[in-house]
């Protein structure tokens, strides 16, 4: 009889203690995604100088990147004030400005690349303004580069380097500026494949 | 007289069908008009013009009542042209909206620019009965009912444990009378009080108790101290709802777009608002929202201090944005994207398996092109960055310029050449200010 209900309650041990496990695992599976969870020694996470996308209670407007003073300029830092964004400073860079790049695979590849990135999604591959935001309607009225004319006047297809460069760098109508995303090394990459295909090829 | 209103009856007949029949004609070559103008439209026009909101130049709903055909048919084609020949409409015109020159376009003839007319004319074609919008309400509805019909469920499971338990307790007590009622003696309940106190001199069972609060509070312990600091899943609210799966998933925008950083530098970077602008000055929802704004796109504006009437930034009025930051490491730990990206594209494509199409983005981040909230999708704990340090395979880099340097200096310390720090990146900052 003793025995037997020893047995028994050696069972129940096992059944229970596996019984808690899952008890355990299940509350510890149902974890709040809006919180980091347990963390010790957050301060070593937190660094100690300013990361330029934090805020920063030592400036006025509160935020740790700021513009550089005035009359000073970042190392390396390719400035592009002779051109203004104008009617007038676009024909400028299009006479003046040449690609300073040669015309090479690498160069080419590069280009091919960042074109891919941030100009595919609206003017084509192709550069015939049929990207994917065109097709599935969600931007509309993208030029072709080969045909057509430019709204600043010209045609398309005839555009100079400088002229894509001032447009790449400053936008125009519904096109952003680009120059935060792309530098001017890389700009100079995308006119060059540009050129490509204002070829039509 | 019975033929005469037999002819007639049949000259109705005809002249109704007849009439029928060119209304539908009439009415479907100006669907036609206006379908291709649309085409045309969302081509020339829509990179400066919405139907409903000034974007570039002003907004076209009316503009048909607004001048006469004949000038429009002169002013869409050339507007310059116009302009300069002094045509007092045009002039005007042109000045009212701030002097700026619209495209010409030769390429548009009379029927074109009349079609285009009739698209303006008519408006954005409304969804026809049964079409994405009436297919949407159907199955709120649906949702509505299956919800319901749930709580149903469990409110009928509930019910019927309280009535079991109701009963049980009916039965016990009639059981009870019928005994005493026998004059059968029956044992007193003991009360709840006693009985715990007695169980708790029973050495066995306080045994089992604590055996059970050990195995819980032990793989409490465990758990809690493997998963601390791993904020594997964490996805915290940001002030605006950006959706990656709208984003990266159905626009196929590619990561670099926005987080151009991560090719270039340490950081992939959070884009700037600037980066947002470049498409939503012109995309604004209007189409989900009754012709407002999305109130999410408003919340880009409002951070910016730009106004969508006059499309001018009013910098005082701007704040910066702030994004809640989803994936940190420790200060003490120097990770690189631009190192395993640019560098490490190849290798790491070949041990994560990734797909041509997939950006190598996903190796780490998941794939956030359905992530319509971002989330942490690896623990970025040490273990995690070591075993991928351990088995991926870097073997067969000969393109790589990292690789080739490496190499280089290599070859040099065979000859014995002499070889300084500085020959193998000693003297780049981030060696030793990072």
């Amino acid at each position: 009889m003793k025995g037997s209900t020893l047995a028994m309650n050696k069972n129940k041990f096992v059944y229970t203690a596996l019984l808690a496990i899952a008890f355990v695992a299940t509350f510890s599976a149902c974890k709040d995604k809006r919180s980091t969870g347990l963390e010790y020694a957050r301060n070593m996470y937190d660094p100690i100088a300013y990361n330029p996308d934090q805020p920063n209670k030592n400036f006025k407007d509160g935020k740790t990147a700021q513009l550089p003073p005035a009359h000073t300029k970042p190392v390396g830092f390719t400035e592009y004030d002779e051109y203004p964004n104008t009617k007038e400073g676009y024909e400028a860079a299009g006479v003046s400005m040449v690609n300073p790049l040669p015309v090479d695979t690498l160069n080419l590849a590069d280009g091919k690349h960042l074109f891919t990135v941030f100009c595919n999604p609206c003017h084509g591959d192709k550069g015939d303004g049929q990207g994917h935001l065109v097709k599935i309607e969600k931007f509309s009225g993208v030029p072709s580069y080969h045909e057509g004319s430019s709204s600043r006047g010209g045609a398309m297809a005839d555009l100079t380097a400088g002229k894509i460069y001032h447009t790449i760098t400053y936008g125009v109508n519904n096109m952003g500026s680009h120059a935060s995303q792309i530098s001017p090394t890389d700009r100079w990459k995308v006119v060059m494949y540009v050129q490509q295909l204002q070829k039509g090829q | 007289m019975r033929d005469i209103s037999m002819i007639l009856k049949s000259v109705w007949k005809s002249l109704f069908l007849f009439s029928a029949i060119s209304v539908i004609a009439v009415s479907t070559v100006s669907a036609q008009d206006a379908k291709e103008g649309r085409t045309l439209f969302k081509a020339k026009c829509s990179s400066c013009h919405a139907l409903d909101s000034k974007l570039i130049g002003p907004a076209l709903t009316g503009v048909n009542d607004r001048h006469p055909e004949a000038f429009l048919l002169k002013w869409i084609p050339n507007s310059q042209g116009l302009v300069a020949s002094g045509d007092p409409a045009a002039v005007k015109l042109f000045n009212e909206n701030g002097k700026i020159a619209m495209t010409s376009f030769p390429e548009l003839d009379e029927a074109k620019v009349k079609s285009i007319l009739a698209y303006i004319k008519e408006g954005e074609p409304k969804p026809a009965a049964g079409a994405p919008g009436a297919v949407d309400a159907n199955t709120t509805a649906k949702d509505g009912v299956s919800g319901l019909s749930i709580v149903g469920i469990v409110a009928i499971v509930l019910i019927a444990i309280v009535i079991l338990v109701i009963l049980g307790r009916a039965s016990k007590l009639l059981e009870r009378l019928i005994l005493q009622k026998q004059g059968i003696e029956i044992e007193e309940d003991v009360p709840l009080k006693v009985g715990v106190r007695k169980m708790f001199k029973n050495k066995k069972f306080v045994m089992f108790f604590i055996l059970c609060l050990i195995i819980c509070l032990g793989s409490f312990g465990w758990m809690g101290m493997w998963n601390t600091g791993v904020h594997t899943g964490y996805q915290p609210v940001q002030p605006i709802k950006f959706s990656h799966e709208l984003h990266a998933g159905i626009n196929q925008i590619d990561c670099q777009y926005c987080h151009s950083g991560a090719f270039k530098s340490k950081n992939a970077s959070i884009p700037s608002l600037n980066v947002c602008m470049n498409c939503h000055k012109a995309v604004q929802a209007r189409d989900k929202y009754d012709g407002q704004i999305s109130p999410e796109i408003k919340k880009i504006y409002n951070a910016l201090g730009y106004d969508p009437e006059t499309q001018k930034y009013d910098e005082s009025k701007s704040k910066p944005m702030e994004w809640v930051r989803v994936h940190n490491l420790p200060d003490f730990a120097y990770f690189n994207h631009s190192q395993h990206v640019v560098v490490a594209e190849d290798a790491i494509r070949k041990a994560k398996g990734l797909q041509p199409t997939e950006p190598v983005c996903f190796a780490c981040h998941g794939p956030v092109n359905t992530m319509e909230e971002i989330y942490q999708y690896s623990p970025l704990t040490m273990k995690w960055c070591i075993n991928c340090h351990k088995e991926t395979d870097i073997s067969g880099q000969k393109n790589n310029a990292f690789y080739a340097k490496v190499i280089e200096a290599h070859e040099k310390i065979k000859k014995g050449e002499k070889i300084t720090p500085a020959l193998l990146g000693g003297l780049e900052c981030g060696k030793c200010h990072y």
